[in-house]
C-alpha cells in the first residue's frame, strides 16, 4: 500500500479528478494548499508571489496501481504539450496499515 | 514512530478529539479537506442513503436531488476533516481502535479511512529533541 500526494494546479483539479474517476480511481482527498517551488515563486513586476495556491491530492492505493495513477495525473495535470513551470509534483510514501471505519476492516 | 492519517466526518471532529484524549494522545493537527470514496456497488445502500438525504432536504430545494445524485455517483466532493497524528509504534493500535469506535455510524458508508505510515524522524522545535522523545 502506498500514499500518493500530488500537488497540481487548482484549475486542473476537475480535469484530473475526472480522469482518475474514468480510470477507476474514485477515492481521493483534496486539500487547498499554498506553496512555492524551486523557482522561488513568481515575480510579476516588482512583486514576488511565493505563496502560490495549489491543490494537494491524497490517495491511498495498492502499490501495483502506482504507475497507472502517476500516468493519469501526469497527463491530465500537464499544461500544454511540453508542460510548464508550476504544473506540480507527485510524492509517494509507503503505507503500513489501512482501516475502513464503517466496516472496521483492515482494507480500503 | 508512525504517522496516522484519519479522515473523519465533519460532525465527528469533537468525538474524535475526545477519543484521542482518552487514548492518551492529545496532540494532533487537523484540517478541512474535500474528497470522495470508492464507488458503492450495492444499489440498496445507495438507495437508503438517498432516501435519508432527501428527507433532510427542504421541499423547496429544487436542485437537492441533483446534488445528492452527484454525491452518490462520485462526481461531487464532500467535506471531511483530516487528522494527522504522530504516535509511538506501540500506541498505534490503541489510537486506531479509539478513532474507529468514535466514528462508526449506522450509515454503512462514508465513515472514513485511517492510513498508517512509517515516519522517519521528528524534532521538537522548542528543545531540539529528536526521534521517539519528540513525539
Amino acid at each position: 500500500m502506498i500514499l500518493i500526494r500530488a500537488i497540481i494546479r487548482p484549475d486542473k483539479k476537475d480535469e484530473v479528478l475526472a480522469e482518475l474517476s474514468q480510470a477507476g480511481f474514485n477515492a481521493v482527498t483534496v486539500v487547498d494548499v499554498v506553496g512555492r517551488g524551486k523557482q522561488k515563486g513568481i515575480k510579476i513586476g516588482g512583486v514576488v508571489y511565493d505563496e502560490i495556491p495549489k491543490t494537494l491530492l491524497l490517495m491511498a492505493v495498492r502499490a501495483e496501481y502506482k504507475q497507472e495513477i502517476i500516468k493519469v495525473i501526469m497527463e491530465a495535470a500537464k499544461t500544454g504539450e511540453k508542460g510548464a513551470y508550476g504544473d506540480g509534483k507527485i510524492f509517494i510514501t509507503p503505507v503500513s496499515e489501512v482501516y475502513t471505519v464503517s466496516s472496521g476492516m483492515k482494507e480500503l | 514512530m508512525q504517522e496516522i492519517l484519519a479522515i473523519v466526518r465533519m460532525n465527528k471532529t469533537s468525538a474524535t478529539k475526545k477519543a484521542l484524549v482518552e487514548a492518551g494522545v492529545a496532540g494532533f493537527t487537523a484540517f478541512k479537506v474535500m474528497g470522495r470514496g470508492k464507488l458503492i456497488d450495492d444499489p440498496a445502500v445507495v438507495a437508503e442513503r438517498k432516501d435519508k438525504m432527501m428527507s433532510l432536504a427542504g421541499a423547496d430545494e429544487q436542485d437537492a436531488e441533483m446534488l445528492i445524485d452527484g454525491f452518490l455517483d462520485g462526481h461531487r466532493l464532500f467535506p471531511r476533516r483530516l487528522f494527522t497524528i504522530l504516535a509511538h509504534d506501540e500506541d498505534v493500535s490503541k489510537i486506531v481502535e479509539a478513532i474507529m469506535s468514535a466514528n462508526r455510524t449506522e450509515n454503512k458508508v462514508g465513515d472514513g479511512k485511517i492510513i498508517i505510515m512509517p515516519m522517519l524522524d521528528a524534532i521538537r522545535v522548542r528543545t531540539g529533541e529528536a526521534g521517539e522523545d519528540a513525539v
